[in-house]
């Protein structure tokens, strides 16, 4: 027992402490999506009064269009997932295995561009989409389409990025093999490379859906519109703005739409985990 | 399966797929050339261009993989940078927006005055011949007439009805607009000259009284200049976007257009005191903020990953509990942190029985900043030590151990110095996306505390990104042309870094 505490202890103690820290704002926001009074004090531990007036605000309130943010978001990051790794896997796979001048120059270029510091050419691309709009509304500025387009842009260099790691590491071995029995690279691509990299895409799909929920700016700045806004910046303006400081609803909301993606996450942390280090830090 | 990608049917498919795209695409390129956007024009005809020459012919197998990750890269990440690099070479900002003829025509327009007595007459405003017109009751002297853009028609009272206070309501030939057409109106009628007499002309002033005014500035596009008719004054084109007098450099026309001034938004960084004193302190901020986050964040989270790297009681719950901070939402996560560090509503003060004003001063903000920061991005260092500890040789530590080291040297000396070997690239990528941490800033602090009205341009915890937004996206002026300077300055700053980490990571030489 005693070198039990000797040994083992102070893990404990470290990993405990740092534990509740973690888990101290969660914790807060379960309670205060439960209160009523909208405020994120911290009255008493346990909490006093459980209360879905916050949760039923939500759905029942027709100022607060919450169900459109939350399919705003779902729509948006779902299709921004899903384009911007189909149409990145098949750079990916063109940089990894196919033999072309510029090559190293392209992928080269790629990181350099991805460097530039997407939120500073927010200008410029405001600017684009709104002369845009003057001749194509339905793909300008404030719109859905117009913003998954943006996203899908600045998604490419990191997705290609990411991917183009998963690519190198499928053997080379059963491409060869299929180019020698006659198959051409589009072949090859549909039929061998893409059922053996399902999963990789699936877990690059989902960093790809998890980074696009959490953008704000853009967001922010295109969508003008209650209705069309996504659930971020629809909630961001409960504290912030008009409601004033109004966290019971902001804390429920944040819980709905968060829950999903930390479930996802923390089932798929292994593959999630790799593809991170692979790439860079979380965005 | 194999035979769908080479027979016709797929042949026919790949058609129809890119007929469809072609034909919307060149419907799109159609209407940005009505709309006199010629740069997006090109671009969607070069697109459909090249789409059609990659799929149908064979010209280049690997572009049939590329182009589509390579069009949407030059539209929306690489053009926007263009734009920047050009944009920072431009005196472009509020007041400074347009094009030198759309000024020059928003001057000649704008720079009239009332004449001497300050006439204006009741107005009613119509159609005359299908033009705009005025149907203008000059009640002083009991005349009346319609005055359009060319001509003005007197009338004879006893043709027209008149109200009680002698304002014309109608006219032969004359139509009052009616509610429907009132609604669009302004566009059509207000900046109109209506003829009245020698220079004299009729501006309207809302919709129903119309005021004689005058030109006063007339521009004299030989000399490039503008006149004061009235005063003899001289407006010369100033060369940085406004006409301006020559002796008088403060005393120019609104508004001005962007023009091109070249390094001047760079140098403006280093010469101007009101600049480059807030940037110098931005830069410190953010150079300390992105250390110390680093810093703090490797620290706790190798800690754990030492802790936790050996098999002990509840471990996977733990894991799961430490990375939660990790799998939440940052963009929530933060404002959940802001509420918290609120002085009177937040749990913050409440737990630690304080009322501290935590982003009102400068200290105390940059506290929450570094804490908040540490939250978020513990769990990332936790979690890749833990991965990385593991793919230390366990032979290297043994030896050691035999050797007679003790378990610190043995951290000290061999588990530490190979870590930071291992992580070194991850910790460069992270300083470099703390270095442009915009989101936690912007919805933490806001870049505050700021002294506004003591007309201080950036807040004690602003970093340069959120200084730049600042500067291109503030509440008074904007100024894009400065921001897109700074933004070129911090790219070469992170690309810096970044090049200098992943060299280090030896990532490039697998393209060798």
């Amino acid at each position: 027992m005693i070198t039990w505490l000797r040994t083992n202890a102070w893990r404990h103690a470290l990993v405990i402490s740092v534990c509740l820290f973690s888990l101290f704002p969660l914790y807060l926001v379960v309670i205060s999506s439960f209160n009523s009074t909208g405020s994120l004090r911290l009255d008493s531990f346990i909490p006093r009064e459980i209360s879905f007036a916050n949760y039923k605000m939500l759905f029942n309130d027709p100022a607060i269009p919450y169900l459109t943010w939350m399919k705003n978001s779902l729509v948006v990051a779902g299709a921004t997932a899903i384009l911007s790794v189909t149409i990145g896997s098949a750079s990916a796979f063109a940089f990894s295995r196919l033999a072309f001048k510029g090559r190293k120059t392209g992928i080269q270029m790629l990181l350099l561009v991805q460097m530039f510091p997407a939120i500073l050419a927010i200008s410029a691309v405001y600017v684009i989409m709104e002369r845009v709009y003057t001749f194509a509304p339905s793909i300008g500025l404030g719109t859905q389409a117009g913003l998954l387009l943006i996203y899908l842009g600045g998604a490419m260099g990191v997705n290609i990025w990411l991917l183009k790691g998963f690519v190198d590491s499928i053997p080379k071995e059963l491409d060869e093999a299929a180019k020698i029995d006659g198959a051409s690279a589009v072949q090859t691509y549909w039929l061998i490379f893409m059922p053996l990299a399902a999963p990789v895409l699936a877990v690059v799909s989902l960093l790809s859906f998890i980074g696009t929920f959490n953008e704000f700016i853009l967001a922010r700045l295109f969508l003008v519109d209650m209705e069309s806004r996504t659930v971020a910046v629809g909630l961001q303006q409960f504290i912030g703005g008009q409601y004033s400081e109004n966290w019971g609803p902001f804390a429920a909301g944040s819980i709905i739409a968060s829950v999903p993606i930390v479930i996802i996450f923390l089932s798929l942390q292994k593959y999630i985990v790799n593809g991170l280090t692979a790439g860079s830090v979380k965005g | 399966m194999t035979s769908f990608f080479r027979g016709k049917i797929s042949f026919a498919f790949k058609l129809v797929a890119l007929l469809l795209i072609a034909s919307v695409l060149i419907t799109l390129t159609q209407s940005a050339v009505a709309q006199g956007e010629y740069f997006i024009a090109a671009f969607l005809g070069i697109t459909v261009f090249l789409l059609a020459l990659t799929y149908l012919t064979k010209v280049s197998i690997p572009l049939k993989f590329f182009l589509p990750g390579i069009l949407l890269l030059v539209a929306f990440v690489l053009s926007p940078i263009i734009f920047t690099v050009t944009m920072s070479g431009y005196n472009y900002k509020t007041g400074n927006i347009i094009s030198k003829d759309e000024a020059i025509l928003q001057i000649q327009n704008r720079a009239f005055e009332p004449d001497a007595n300050g006439t204006s007459f009741d107005i009613k405003i119509g159609r005359y011949q299908a033009q705009e017109a005025l149907l203008v009751s000059d009640s002083v002297n009991n005349a009346f007439f319609i005055s359009t853009v060319r001509d003005r028609i007197p009338l004879n009272p006893a043709d027209l009805t008149i109200n009680e206070y002698g304002v014309a309501e109608s006219a032969p030939d004359f139509a009052v607009l009616s509610d429907s057409e009132m609604a669009n109106a302004d566009k059509l009628y207000s900046g109109k000259r209506f003829t009245y007499q020698d220079e004299y002309f009729i501006a309207l002033e809302g919709f129903e009284v119309g005021i004689v005014s005058r030109q006063v500035l007339s521009f004299d596009a030989e000399k490039d200049q503008f006149n004061n008719i009235i005063t003899g004054e001289v407006y010369t084109d100033n060369g940085k976007g406004n006409y301006a007098i020559a002796d008088n450099p403060d005393q120019y026309l609104e508004p001005g257009w962007r023009a091109p001034v070249w390094f001047e938004n760079y140098t403006k960084l280093f010469t101007e005191e009101r600049l480059r004193g807030p940037l110098i302190s931005v830069f410190i901020w953010t150079v300390t903020f992105a250390s110390l986050s680093v810093l703090t964040t490797f620290a706790l989270g190798l800690l754990l990953a030492l802790a936790l790297n050996k098999p002990i009681r509840g471990r996977r719950v733990y894991r799961s509990i430490l990375i939660l901070p990790y799998a939440m939402p940052s963009i929530m996560s933060i404002l959940i942190w802001g509420g918290m560090f609120n002085t009177e509503f937040g749990a913050i003060n409440n737990l630690l029985g304080t009322d501290i004003a935590w982003f009102q001063n400068a200290l105390f903000a940059k506290f929450a900043i570094i804490l908040v920061n540490l939250w978020l991005g513990f769990p990332y260092f936790y979690l890749v030590s833990s991965g990385a500890l593991q793919a230390i040789p366990s032979e290297l530590l043994e030896a050691a151990a035999i050797d007679g080291a003790n378990p610190r040297q043995i951290f000290r000396r061999i588990t530490l110095p190979l870590l930071l070997q291992i992580l070194s690239p991850l910790l460069i990528a992270s300083f470099a996306f703390n270095f442009n941490n915009f989101n936690l800033i912007y919805l933490l602090t806001g870049g505050g505390p700021r002294a506004e009205l003591d007309g201080e341009l950036a807040g004690a915890t602003d970093i340069l990104i959120s200084f730049t937004y600042k500067i291109a996206f503030g509440s008074s002026v904007q100024d894009l042309g400065l921001a897109s300077a700074i933004s070129l300055v911090i790219f070469l700053l992170v690309a810096g870094i970044s090049l200098y980490g992943l060299r280090k990571s030896k990532v490039l030489e697998s393209f060798q």
